[in-house]
């Protein structure tokens, strides 16, 4: 029996950070990327705006590429000739708009070796304001109940233990996996993306979850690492920018975001934190992206 | 390797080879093999047999082992097993479009039941309650369940052990809730309340008997039932079944009560409202292989080939394109509507069909208007088109059976209907649910 692969819910800022992939051991046998929450993904179910789309192919033989923004970040998407369906939808859509995409994760290995993950879409499709809203909460769901599964597992549950109860046998190995590869996962990081999306859900909430700060004392606990990231953004911003101002030259393009996360991972400066750095210097209209994947001072 | 250590591997080889090949020459080989050039057990056997034996001598036997029921792991390629019939009945099945016989059933041994299936079933008779031997038989796990197959390497004799202790019978049964009845399952016990029966005249084998079917309901699930004897079930009472047996149709368990099973009423009250639809995660359904009257709420992510406005054969009923049957050849189609979605909960994902009035009821599009569509565009494809945009990525609720097949479950929807949520409700409930944690 052939078992079509599930959809998952996740949040880019889950999404873009799974370096961890599993190939199939045989010829067609599907590929997964795992999750730093223990998610074995092969296919997405995303949703957000579409900020940019470009015909990278021709007329002919479009080769489609975008880029969707949720509240914790971007997805990138490729769409070639053998997804005819979301092809067809991608000439028609228009920037910004509200889409939705299921489709196929796909990753690939940089220069500097690390995993880069795209979304193949098989559907993409223009969906309405409250869809989107429905998309987040999902997935918000989704994400708070993978950190509890993998609480379970730090506080010592075995791979049979999660299956005892109710977990699918490959979602229990995911997790171990995950927790072997990425260690402990950053909690509060995962907690604030559900967050900014029940603010966005509730606007009229005051809500607080009092982050960071441990959730539960006692043994189970998931140990949250790292410092209050807020506290040197500033100083992070300021590297960023100098940076863009260095990598952009004289050229009209602007800096590549490929040469800015290489030159950021020399100051230490993590790949998704320098799209979170990007996306805060974007919203505060210091920078802007002349094309995809280019960064330029304002 | 030593010498006494190799006795068991070389009894077994002389076994599949038999007469033709001397005791010190299996020996020999299996030293040479195994302590010269370091190949380990399982491969030399093979070897060996390729090497020595007759045309014809699978080196697939060289690896049959014998075991016990309860020790089956799911993996084994070729298995010896001595067992009792608990149960079977030969079947007509398409098996990749062609009609086939099959024979299945359950059997039984001192360590546990396990469903099996000879696929060559043609002429197979096994006697309800008789041992056999099966050889050179291989199982796969479904739905973390045992199946013992008997393919066309495989040989089934009847046999002279005596086996009593089989769990069905003398044994302790199961206790059982609905919601949990598995396919292969010997011996339950089940309390459930009768939703509806009745008294069918068939043909089993070629004999006229009678069968009470109906469905049976705990606060678990729904199920099936077949009694094969009349135990005076009556609709609306609630009933403790006792040494029922499962078997499953495509996918579907299904509660048998066999000559060994005994009826008696029982006080459980399940209320009225037991019955009706049962709300499933896609992953439960999947775990289970299929179900009557279950309800799937998900997201629609695909809607696939062959949804919207079809042609039908007038004689056979079956979807056809460009007016060309593959049974009746050039017909006049008969036009429908219908949707193959495949609706994801984030658990997993399952085909669901919609026939014509409810694809008239979710897209908004009658058949009329459809039909008028395609004429006026001159393109049949431009109304699926549109249809499939009226459903997808919404987020619906669909009712009815899924059955598996290759392809996974599939749910024939008896109702669908997009959902409203409340959003902020739901995302109120997360935030409490968040705050009574951190």
């Amino acid at each position: 029996m052939i078992l079509r692969e599930t959809a998952w819910r996740v949040f880019a800022g889950e999404l873009n950070n799974s370096t961890l992939e599993e190939r199939g051991a045989e010829e067609k046998s599907p590929n997964y990327v795992i999750s730093p929450l223990g998610a074995p993904i092969n296919r997405v179910l995303i949703a957000g705006v579409l900020l940019e789309k470009e015909n990278r192919g021709t007329d002919d033989d479009p080769l489609w590429s975008g880029r969707i923004q949720d509240a914790s970040g971007n997805f990138f998407i490729n769409v070639g000739r053998y997804q005819p369906a979301a092809s067809v939808a991608m000439a028609d859509l228009e920037t910004p708009s509200y889409v939705a995409v299921v489709g196929k994760v796909r990753t690939y290995a940089r220069d500097d070796g690390r995993v880069m993950v795209t979304v193949r879409p098989e559907r993409i499709e223009e969906i309405d304001e409250e869809t989107r809203r429905l998309w987040m909460l999902s997935t918000a769901r989704a994400t708070w109940e993978r950190l509890l599964d993998m609480k379970k597992a730090i506080g010592g549950a075995s791979i049979e233990d999660l299956v005892e109860g109710g977990m699918d046998r490959d979602g229990a190995e995911a997790i171990h996996y995950a927790l072997e590869y990425y260690g402990n996962p950053d909690s509060t990081r995962y907690l604030n993306m559900i967050q900014n999306s029940l603010r966005a859900l509730l606007p009229d909430e005051q809500i607080d979850l009092g982050l960071p700060e441990k959730i539960y004392g006692g043994e189970d606990e998931i140990v949250i690492d790292g410092p209050d990231e807020r506290g040197s953004s500033e100083e992070e911003k300021e590297i960023i920018m100098r940076l863009i101002g260095e990598l952009e030259g004289g050229g009209k393009d602007g800096a590549d975001r490929e040469s800015l996360e290489r030159e950021a991972a020399k100051h230490g400066i993590a790949p998704v934190r320098v799209e979170e750095l990007s996306n805060e210097l974007m919203d505060e209209g210091q920078v802007y992206e002349p094309s995809l994947g280019y960064l330029k001072r304002v | 390797m030593k010498g006494n250590e190799l006795t068991p591997h070389v009894e077994e080889l002389k076994r599949v080879l038999g007469k033709k090949v001397s005791e010190e020459d299996i020996r020999a080989e299996l030293d040479n093999f195994v302590n010269r050039f370091g190949v380990d057990v399982e491969n030399a056997k093979k070897a060996i047999v390729r090497k020595l034996g007759d045309e014809g001598v699978s080196f697939i036997t060289a690896d049959a082992v014998k075991k016990k029921i309860g020790d089956l792991t799911g993996n084994e390629q070729s298995v010896d097993i001595t067992a009792k019939v608990v149960f079977g009945e030969s079947k007509d099945v398409t098996v990749r479009g062609q009609p086939k016989t099959i024979f299945s059933g359950i059997l039984g041994d001192d360590t546990g039941t396990a469903s099996f299936t000879v696929w060559e079933g043609e002429g197979v008779e096994l006697e309800t309650g008789a041992v056999y031997e099966f050889r050179n038989a291989y199982t796969r796990l479904w739905n973390e369940r045992v199946q013992i197959n008997v393919g066309n390497r495989g040989t089934i004799e009847a046999s002279k052990e005596r086996i009593e202790t089989v769990p069905y019978s003398g044994g302790e049964p199961v206790d059982a809730k609905i919601g949990d009845l598995r396919e292969g399952m010997g011996s339950v016990n089940v309390t459930g309340k009768v939703i509806d029966v009745e008294r069918r005249e068939i043909t089993v084998r070629g004999e006229p008997r009678v069968v009470f079917s109906g469905k049976m309901a705990d606060d678990t699930g729904n199920v099936q039932f077949s009694a094969w004897e009349d135990f005076g079930l009556v609709e609306g009472r609630t009933y403790t079944v006792s040494n029922a047996y499962v078997r499953a149709w495509r996918g579907i368990p299904q509660l048998n009560m066999g000559d060994r099973a005994s009826v008696e009423e029982a006080d459980a009250d399940f209320g009225d409202a037991v019955g009706g639809p049962t709300e499933s995660t896609i992953s439960e359904i999947i775990a289970v292989g299929g179900g009557i009257d279950v309800s799937v709420t998900g997201v629609v992510v695909d809607v696939r080939q062959g949804s919207g406005l079809i042609q039908r054969c007038p004689e056979c009923n079956r979807a056809i394109l460009n007016g060309e049957c593959v049974s009746h050849g050039t017909v006049e189609p008969v036009l429908d509507l219908r949707l193959k979605l495949v609706l994801d909960d984030g658990t997993g994902a399952m085909n669901v069909h919609v026939g014509r009035e409810l694809t008239e009821k979710l897209t908004g599009v009658t058949l009329d208007a459809a039909v008028g569509l395609a004429k006026a565009r001159g393109d049949p494809e431009a109304a699926s088109r549109g249809m499939a945009g009226k459903v997808i990525i919404k987020q619906m609720k669909a009712t009815g059976n899924v059955l598996s097949d290759e392809f996974g479950p599939m749910m024939i929807a008896r109702e669908a209907e997009f959902l409203e949520i409340d959003i902020d409700a739901e995302a109120k409930k997360l935030l409490s649910e968040m705050e009574a944690t951190i």
